[in-house]
């Protein structure tokens, strides 16, 4: 019995989303497939959740089940990030599909099965099972991005996330193809142990690949090509999740593969393996997203910029874990869960400040929106104090962690610290500049002032994510101890 | 290690002297004696009439999805009854769980009017 709690989620998002395929093809009336799914990936997240937080132990998994997909405490630890990510955008979707007349039933059918994708690819211990996660997420992704299929920045964010993406994932076929050839096996755990015998110019290759395959999909400088117009052209709550749930799971399997497989001395070395790469890349990510943020005039698109920042401070996380081992891992893990609920805060009022076919998505939208309606306003500067790092939120204590992690790392780990202070520093900037638009901007004569949405959904969805971004800040305990936990584990 | 390779290189070498050959050999040394019917692109055939680009009507593409679909499920039928014997009951219930799978997938397009024609 026990050890059908370790599959259970992904037996609930699968059976869950065929029984939604057929209430959306037989229902008579309007159905509320919105709710439907949001507890689909909720009940899966939160058994996760119970069996992370319980301590339970996966004493006898069956084989066919663990020679492809983790049951270790960081698989549940990714399964409540994504199924919460998930369950979240399902409830905006709610809101904003109603509102803005897109109400058809295949959005929540697609958005399910895609965090079961995502489940998958963040649970995968094997080269195969993980395209077949990557590949059920990102088509069902791409879809979601061009679901408003009228408009044409949809179109051309969602072909160029296609043709971007199918390429990364030949890239990272190729490069898990290339340690196949090195070692003869496909699983995470084969390729280390035959690591010793492989030819390591091969093994190198194969490693760089990888990397750039993984790099493309959390959106890492100079592979982020693709991140600001698929998400300005994707609907608002097909973005928050690509920005979180997404996000999560590639980042996932990317710690696991890096840990288990590239775990070796050689591949572990600061002078001939993947830390210098990804320092490189995490340097890049953070001062180019910050950057790029500022001169945005799109809300959406700055959001996108920041997105691609924090992809950059979570990589320093998993570059100083290189050195300080499962400290920094679990910093990891609690910045994943933080980020997942802030972006969500900041996605979803965003959704609540726009009402009836008009979205409120630039800067000019939001002018003045802050003094008539307060409250809508009030989630969004919560999340952005979050995705700033301010003190008392969830996203301080994470960007606390990541860089204190680093600076335990010492050497040019301090460095990069030093930096992701500094580029934080940036991200306050254009921030702020939201909230200076909100409260101290008025709007241009003859302009139409946005209304706030009226919907249960979305004002759910803000609520839970305020209470764990404030409940997190506040009283991390038992989170960050399962996050200890979990990475101490997957270190091994 | 990559000696064994060099007659499949050889070959790609001599495919590729002989197909140029041949064509800069016909195109040097042959008759030219141009007529505007043999210009054409299609020498014997209708004159084409109007926009080469079309807009084809979306129903065609997807028909050709459906059939691609259920067409390379289908496929996974054939290693499956080759190995139905080794596999014993536990391969036919896994086999039973995608079919049934599959069959809501037909339910689900047949319900939402994507394999009627006239709409």
């Amino acid at each position: 019995m026990n050890d059908w709690l370790f599959v259970a989620p992904l037996l609930i998002l699968g059976l869950g989303s065929i029984l939604m395929m057929l209430v959306d093809a037989f229902a008579k009336e309007k159905s509320e497939l919105a709710i439907l799914s949001s507890i689909t990936m909720g009940v899966a997240g939160m058994i996760s959740a119970s069996a992370l937080l319980s301590g339970a132990e996966a004493a006898d998994a069956p084989e066919m089940v663990t020679r492809f997909l983790a049951v270790d405490p960081a698989a549940l630890f990714f399964d409540v990030v994504i199924c919460f990510g998930g369950a979240l955008s399902a409830l905006l979707a709610g809101g904003y599909l109603r509102e803005h007349g897109l109400e058809r039933g295949e959005f929540y059918v697609l958005l399910t099965l895609t965090t079961l994708g995502a489940v998958v690819l963040g649970r995968s211990t094997d080269m195969l099972s993980l395209f077949v996660g990557l590949e059920t997420m990102s088509l069902g992704v791409y879809a979601m991005v061009a679901f408003r299929r009228g408009s044409s920045t949809a179109i051309e964010g969602a072909v160029k996330y296609f043709l971007l993406g199918s390429f990364a994932a030949a890239i990272l076929l190729f490069g898990s193809a290339l340690m196949y050839a090195a070692t003869g096996s496909t699983s995470f755990t084969g390729i280390a142990a035959a690591m010793g015998d492989a030819d390591p110019k091969l093994v190198l290759i194969g490693l760089l690949l990888i990397i750039a395959g993984f790099g493309f999909k959390v959106s890492a400088v100079p592979f982020h090509m693709w991140t600001p117009d698929a998400y300005e052209g994707a609907i608002t709550p097909a973005t928050a999740f690509m920005s979180v749930a997404v996000k999560s799971a590639a980042f996932a399997v990317f710690v696991r593969i890096l840990f288990v497989t590239f775990g070796d001395e050689l591949s572990m070395s600061l002078a001939s393996g993947w830390p210098p790469v990804l320092a490189g890349l995490a340097a890049l990510t953070m001062v180019y997203g910050n950057i790029a943020a500022v001169g945005q005039e799109n809300v959406k698109r700055m959001l996108a910029y920041s997105s691609i920042a924090h992809a950059g401070y979570i990589l320093v996380g998993i570059v100083a874990a290189f050195r300080v081992g499962s400290e920094a891992v679990s910093a990891v893990l609690f910045y994943l869960l933080a980020y997942t609920f802030s972006n969500i805060l900041a996605f979803g009022s965003l959704i609540l400040l726009g009402s009836r076919g008009r979205e409120a998505v630039s800067f000019n939208d939001l002018r003045g929106v802050g003094r008539r309606h307060p409250m809508a306003a009030l989630p969004f500067i919560l999340g952005t104090l979050s995705l700033m790092g301010f003190p008392p939120t969830a996203g301080f204590l994470a960007k606390y962690y990541v860089f204190s992690a680093a600076v335990q790392a010492g050497g040019s780990m301090i460095l990069l610290a030093i930096l992701g202070m500094l580029t934080s520093a940036i991200g306050a900037f254009y921030y702020l500049r939201v909230t200076v638009f909100m409260f101290m901007r008025d709007p241009e004569p003859g302009q139409v002032k946005a209304i706030p949405m009226k919907s249960g959904y979305v004002v759910g969805a803000l609520a839970i994510s305020s209470l764990f971004v404030l409940g997190l800040g506040v009283m991390p305990g038992d989170v960050l101890e399962a996050a200890s936990r979990a990475a101490s584990l997957l270190l091994g | 290690m990559f000696a064994i390779y060099l007659p499949v290189l050889l070959l790609i070498i001599v495919a590729t002297l002989v197909a140029v050959g041949m064509f800069t050999g016909t195109s040097v040394a042959g008759p030219k004696n141009p007529t505007p019917e043999k210009m054409l692109p299609y020498e014997s055939g209708s004159n084409t009439t109007g926009a080469s680009h079309l807009r084809q009507s979306v129903k065609f593409y997807l028909t050709a999805i459906l059939f691609v679909v259920f067409d390379i499920e289908a496929v996974f039928l054939y290693p499956w009854s080759s190995l139905f014997r080794d596999l014993g009951w536990f391969g036919f219930v896994e086999m039973l769980a995608f079919l049934v799978i599959l069959g809501t997938t037909l339910l689900y397009a047949w319900k939402k009017g994507a394999l009627e024609w006239e709409t």
